[in-house]
């Protein structure tokens, strides 16, 4: 009455195999640029976060109304985001704009050369930079369970003098 | 496809306090207004030519968003079926009567028709949880339990699964095992494999040719999956998977008539005196105890100027040797903004169960058999247009319509005497329409 | 048909297939709901009810990958 074993044992020892390898080969390019390619001047002595943003990203429903939260809690101590949009269609951008207000500066990046310059490993994307001008943090997706935590450090980012 | 948008009033008034300087209050709630529910329903509708098989359906898939890809899915179906099914015997020149599955009714059919059984008024039940999320960044793991239950049947199972994405997530490698337990009480109690119909007998005696009132069997399912994204337009998705049932296997209400091994005719039969009962000699069919099949699935999602082309192919092989290819595609054509036609095209092909017979020669019997035409060689054409339409809501309602259309064979080899060019195989139409509604709340 | 399914598998995990994909940045398409593996998913288990309880064999979609790679 019993299935044969070792047979499925076989088949499914196959993906399981397959999944464990997966598990050790390294995720490609996780590395954050060092320079920042992209002229802060305008920010030196502020604390930057640049969000990289699109119409389609489900997470960015959640990221950008914790963005406009952020700006407006410590934008007077220093707090400048910049939202990068890599639509390719100005007007998806737009319209989600209109469902989810964005209370700080946009760049528009449809091409993806900022995108490229970044090396964005997904989205959403967002770097932070230090009051330096050094980028010292980077996010890869959106997570809620994170956003005490991510909340701290820029408060901590705050809290530091220029070098 | 569906957009929330919440009107102009209400992002000018957004980006007047922006500019302003001050938060606008209900902004930082956005988030929470997101709709968390997601459901789809959908009322369908099954009907064969020539009085057969009618399924009326009633089915709701709500998925519940917790936030950070954590999801539960709730799937509740609700089955009607009437109507009336192939027995597995043949047609005969002269009417013909059977034995009903109880044991205690006889019913019959014309001459020079395909007998059919009176499938009882049945309702089914189904309902199916599943939980997702991910664990690890690159890792989604899920899980799920069914439950379905009908007059003579019922269905338990479970599934996990686990898929890892490579690659910046172009890769997705999938795995998932299903374990399934079903018991069956059929009407009358089981039939002994191979036994001879008898005569119909009154409630207090039992019809002699019955074994055990219920069985079970069980079914392990193993899925691999590969999803590959092949450029901005296209997606490509590659399953194998295997599946191993054991334990009763057999239709309990079908049946082969028994033939003269010269001739091919139906061996006539008289019932006892004073009884009602079979004309002819009619066996229950015996299937084997397991079964073991392996299909390969690909299939191919193309974005060409917002028209979307699905194709799938399947192939399936098994040890009872019913394999089988299916083809299928679809095609999304957007209408304007809102609303859309998508055709809808399906062919499949099956080669016969090792065990399939078209009737049995009189003398000795098989160790299996059936005359199920669902174990024939066999092949299907289904067409099928749905339309759907995006209200100001956001909400989708839809409907389909779809033709189709079985034509089995009995293979040569399993034709006896002088049916070969004689044969008559319960062929069929059917119609499938479809209501439906997708919101989100 | 396992070989080739091998393959394929090989070619994911071990990266081979890395130039077939799109960048992080470039999935407007893939993210669309009907770009999705599972849209339509009442019809698949309406029709998968069907042809199961009419034909010979049956199932084999499984599930998950492509859509809008986020997170």
């Amino acid at each position: 009455m019993f299935p044969d074993v070792t047979r499925v044992v076989r088949f499914a020892g196959l993906g399981v195999a397959l999944l464990i390898g997966g598990m050790f080969s390294a995720i490609s390019g996780a590395a954050p640029a060092n320079a920042s390619p992209f002229d802060l001047a305008n920010h030196r002595g502020r604390v930057v976060i640049i969000d990289f943003w699109a119409s389609w990203c489900k997470p960015c429903r959640q990221s950008i109304p914790w963005l406009n939260a952020m700006r407006a809690r410590y934008g007077a101590d220093g707090l400048d985001v910049i939202g990068v949009n890599v639509d390719v269609v100005r007007s998806d951008a737009e319209r989600f704009m209109r469902e989810v207000p964005i209370e700080f500066e946009i760049i528009y990046d449809p091409n993806g050369e900022l995108a490229k310059q970044f090396k964005v490993q997904g989205m959403p994307s967002s770097y932070v930079f230090d009051r330096s001008g050094k980028m010292v943090q980077t996010h890869l997706g959106f997570r809620n369970a994170k956003k005490a935590e991510n909340e701290a450090a820029l408060k901590n980012l705050l809290n530091q003098s220029i070098q | 496809m569906a957009n929330k948008d919440p009107g102009i009033g209400a992002a000018v008034a957004a980006a007047t306090c922006s500019l302003l300087g001050t938060a606008t209050p209900g902004v930082s709630v956005a988030a929470d207004a997101e709709p968390k529910w997601d459901i789809e329903s959908a009322f369908l509708y099954y009907g064969e030519s020539d009085g057969r098989v009618k399924d009326l359906s009633l089915s709701a898939l709500a998925t519940r968003d917790f936030g950070d890809e954590r999801k539960l899915g709730l799937d509740l179906s609700v089955d009607s079926l009437t109507g009336a099914s192939p027995s597995g015997a043949i047609a005969n020149s002269s009417a013909q009567t059977f034995t009903s599955p109880s044991g205690r009714d006889t019913y019959s059919t014309p001459a020079g028709e395909i007998p059919l059984d009176n499938t009882f008024l049945d309702t089914r039940f189904a309902l199916n949880g599943s939980w997702s999320q991910p664990f690890a960044r690159l890792y989604t793991v899920n899980a799920g339990l069914g439950f379905s239950s009908e007059y003579d049947y019922q269905h338990i199972g479970a599934n996990f699964g686990l898929t890892r994405d490579f690659n910046q997530r172009n890769t997705t490698l999938s795995a998932a095992l299903a374990y399934a337990q079903d018991t069956i009480k059929p009407v009358g109690g089981l039939p002994l494999p191979l036994a001879q119909m008898t005569d119909a007998v009154d409630d207090e005696q039992s019809p002699g040719n019955r074994g055990d009132n219920s069985d079970s069997k069980n079914v392990l399912d193993v899925l691999l999956g590969v999803t590959q994204v092949i450029g901005r337009h296209t997606l490509l998705r590659v399953n194998l998977s295997y599946s191993d049932s054991s334990g009763y296997l057999t239709d309990p209400y079908k049946i082969l008539s028994v033939v003269d091994p010269v001739t091919g005719d139906l061996i006539g039969r008289t019932p006892a005196p004073g009884a009602s009962g079979p004309t002819g000699v009619y066996r229950f069919e015996s299937r084997p105890d397991s079964r073991r099949k392996e299909a390969l699935y690909a299939e191919l999602r193309h974005d060409f100027s917002g028209k979307v082309l699905q194709l799938g192919y399947r192939y399936s092989t098994d040890d009872w040797d019913v394999d089988s290819h299916t083809l299928e595609s679809r095609l999304r054509l957007p209408i304007g903004g809102s609303s859309y036609f998508e055709p809808h095209v399906r062919y499949y092909q099956q080669t016969a169960a090792s065990f399939y017979r078209y009737s049995l020669a009189n003398g000795a019997l098989p160790e299996f058999a059936s005359a199920d035409a669902r174990l024939s060689e066999m092949s299907a054409v289904t067409m099928g247009l749905k339309y759907g339409h995006v209200n100001a809501g956001g909400n989708e309602w839809n409907t389909r319509l779809e033709f189709y259309r079985q034509t089995a064979k009995a293979p040569n080899e399993v034709l006896i005497g002088n049916q070969p060019g004689n044969t008559q195989m319960p062929d069929f139409d059917a119609v499938i329409l479809q209501f439906g509604y997708h919101f989100k709340l | 048909m396992r070989k080739l399914f091998l393959l394929a598998t090989a070619c994911g995990a071990l990266q081979g297939c890395a130039n077939l994909g799109v960048q992080p940045w470039e999935r407007e398409v893939l993210a669309r709901d009907d770009m999705q593996l599972d849209v339509n998913a009442l019809d698949t288990a309406f029709d998968d009810h069907i042809y199961f309880s009419k034909e010979g064999t049956s199932g084999g979609r499984g599930f998950g990958g492509g859509g809008c790679g986020c997170n």
